[in-house]
């Protein structure tokens, strides 16, 4: 389905990731956005409040996340597409509820703008220390998917996407965007409406009295109704069963749980997009997300003049992870080197993934700032020299590192 | 609790709604599957969220009747309904308060006013009327759950009010230590007999105490703007023909 020209402003723009995030998830016809302003996520919620009114999309300021979320779950019931807008803290607060969210299967969207953390850290500054809790965040077994996007115009096309696969697949989409991406100005192109795919939501057309709401497809997703149409919905977060009524056996809890994870799991080859270069011959290949795998394009580079021949992977989507890719390339390069704005959590998915067959070098950062390209450099020279296999995540010591805890830098003057 | 359901069944039925525009959504001390002979759509949400749940649905579709049946409402949910109550959010509000966490083995709730735990409770409850109306809600009530033609015309009137609406049940919870038959049968008489109506009563002084007749009735009935009606006008105002009023279905 091509998306409604109402909903789109087409034109070419010079606006921040935020903003265009914003115009996204209208043009993919949201309707409903529940937020709570917090830095650096409020440029997005402020773009919808302004545009939204004017083609038809609700917004409110909840009283925090806990119910901005839960608002944002109930709107999707009501049969409209619908975001939540947040970082750090707010992510935190609204965990239990992505996972009753993920338990209802209700698609939604949620922007996360990533800032330093832990607790309020660095509210104004950028960070990519919660990929683990997009994954791991709310109790119990569940899937669902994460998008990363490294530009503003991929903020407008990506959050798009993720309407789509929240639709397709009946279940919450985080996009784990950071502050850099948030707040850096570009020229964004909003193509006309024609060229937009949106994905319509997958509405039941059988009989009245034969529905189930978690009655699954071959794809092993259920199509959805809404409330007030008269299907007498009983729905609640307690395991179900397809009529979705609460059943406690150790049976049922196999069955929910599993096909919970395999809806994900089983369509990853449709849901995952990544972003290989030069990865043929390579002996070295960064991968890399979001704001890190921009700075990454220099440290790329620089590798190469040194005559090294190194390959990058961007995982646009980050969850589900790519096993499969990473397993393959570790059979016929020497090292990865992951670049990422934390200590360490995608590369522990990289070498878990590697089967012990090429090293693993994280390139951290503590927040608050991205990386120096030519640390990403000198660990691609390093990766490409060392002929051991080391195993474990191999800690690549950074300038600023070395600068901070070798050399002596006096912090406070 | 099967009592108060069919009550609601007959609320709804006097206001003349259509059960299937009817949405319920719960948190989780109420969780009953009789609801859903009742032709309405069941939500059994997350301890507290039953309120930000319900505004998701009213504002998704505003043609919905959205009853948040509330037992988390003053502790996780204690925000939301406050909140609630500034906006005139149109939701009816039920609290049934059996003022215990019956489910969990008998604590003492915000709306304890005695209790069965160790060495009784020595906190202040929440006056939940008292503090609906005090936040704004257009309509407050209080019955036991044998006041049953009261209650049903209560819910009948709240479901035809524009704006938020709460209504206070009282309605039996022994502990597990006791035998629930008789503890059940006796409490609800006690509470019933020990009740005085007192209808358009200000509910500050519809305080729950031991010592003192449960004070039940119609408290608070009166007219303020709704969310919506304010959010059209005010966007109608600074946006003029450029913006379409949200309501009806999707708007």
């Amino acid at each position: 389905m091509k998306a409604n020209p109402k909903d789109v402003n087409t034109g070419v723009y010079y606006i921040d990731g935020d903003v265009s995030s914003g115009y996204g998830a209208l043009a993919a016809g949201c309707k409903f956005v529940g937020g709570y302003p917090i830095t650096p996520s409020t440029e997005a919620f402020e773009a919808v409040c302004r545009r939204g009114p004017l083609v038809g999309a609700m917004f409110i300021q909840m009283e925090d996340e806990l119910g901005s979320i839960a608002s944002v779950v109930g709107a999707s019931w009501a049969g409209v597409k619908s975001m939540t807008i947040t970082s750090g803290p707010g992510f935190s607060l609204m965990m239990e509820t992505i996972g009753f969210g993920a338990m209802l299967e209700t698609p939604f969207v949620l922007l996360n703008i990533q800032r330093g953390g832990p607790s309020t850290g660095v509210p104004t500054k950028t960070g990519q220390a919660d990929m683990m809790q997009s994954r791991w965040g709310s109790h119990g077994d569940y899937e669902l998917i994460a998008i990363s996007p490294d530009s503003p115009q991929e903020m407008f096309d990506y959050t798009i996407k993720a309407f789509n696969l929240a639709e397709r697949y009946r279940c919450p989409v985080m996009i784990m965007s950071d502050e850099c991406v948030g707040h850096m100005t570009e020229k964004v192109v909003i193509p006309p409406a024609d060229e937009i795919e949106v994905e319509p939501r997958r509405f039941y057309d059988g009989p009245i009295n034969e529905y189930l709401p978690f009655k699954p497809d071959e794809d092993l997703v259920p199509p959805m109704v809404k409330a007030g149409d008269g299907y007498k919905l009983y729905i609640t977060g307690l395991i179900h069963d397809e009529r979705g009524y609460s059943i406690k056996n150790e049976e049922y809890k196999f069955i929910y749980t599993k096909r919970l994870v395999d809806k994900i799991r089983l369509n990853k080859d449709k849901i995952i997009e990544l972003k290989e270069e030069e990865t043929d011959d390579a002996e070295v290949v960064v991968v890399s997300y979001g704001i890190s795998s921009r700075v990454a394009v220099r440290g790329i580079e620089k590798a190469r003049e040194k005559g090294i021949k190194v390959g990058s992977l961007r995982l646009v989507t980050v969850w589900p992870f790519p096993d499969e890719k990473i397993a393959e390339l570790a059979k016929t390069i020497k090292a990865f080197v992951v670049p990422e704005i934390n200590y360490g959590q995608i590369a522990f998915e990289v070498e878990r993934c590697s089967h012990g067959e090429a090293n693993v070098i994280l390139v951290p950062h503590g927040g608050a700032g991205v990386h120096n390209p030519d640390d990403i450099c000198d660990a691609i020279e390093y990766a490409a020299k060392e002929k051991k296999r080391i195993e474990g995540v191999i800690e690549y010591k950074t300038k600023l590192e070395k600068l901070v805890f070798e050399e002596g830098y006096k912090l406070h003057e | 609790m099967n009592p108060i359901i069919t009550v609601f069944s007959k609320g709804i039925e006097k206001s003349g709604i259509k059960p299937s525009k009817v949405s319920v959504p719960s948190d989780i001390p109420f969780g009953s599957e009789v609801v859903n002979h009742l032709g309405v759509d069941f939500f059994h949400t997350i301890r507290g969220r039953a309120i930000p749940f319900g505004t998701g649905l009213k504002l998704g579709n505003p043609a919905l009747k959205v009853v948040p049946f509330v037992g988390d409402l003053m502790t996780l949910g204690g925000n939301h309904f406050v909140h609630a109550g500034r906006r005139n959010m149109e939701l009816l509000v039920i609290c049934v308060n059996n003022f215990v966490y019956r489910k969990i083995g008998g604590q003492p709730a915000p709306s304890t006013p005695v209790t069965f735990s160790p060495y009784s409770t020595f906190e202040e409850p929440f006056n939940i009327p008292h503090l609906g109306n005090s936040c704004g809600a257009v309509y407050t009530a209080r019955w036991t759950a044998l006041h049953t033609d009261e209650l049903a015309n209560s819910i009948a009137e709240a479901l035809n009010k524009q704006g938020l609406s709460v209504i206070e049940v009282l309605s039996p919870g022994p502990n597990y230590y006791t035998k629930i038959e008789d503890i059940e049968s006796n409490l609800i008489n006690f509470y019933y007999e020990n009740s005085v109506i007192k209808n358009g009563e200000d509910p500050k002084n519809a305080r729950i105490t031991p010592e003192e007749k449960i004070v039940v009735g119609k408290f608070t009935d009166k007219e303020r703007p709704t969310f919506i009606d304010s959010y059209n006008a005010q966007l109608s105002k600074v946006l003029g023909d450029k913006f379409t009023p949200y309501g009806g279905k999707n708007g």
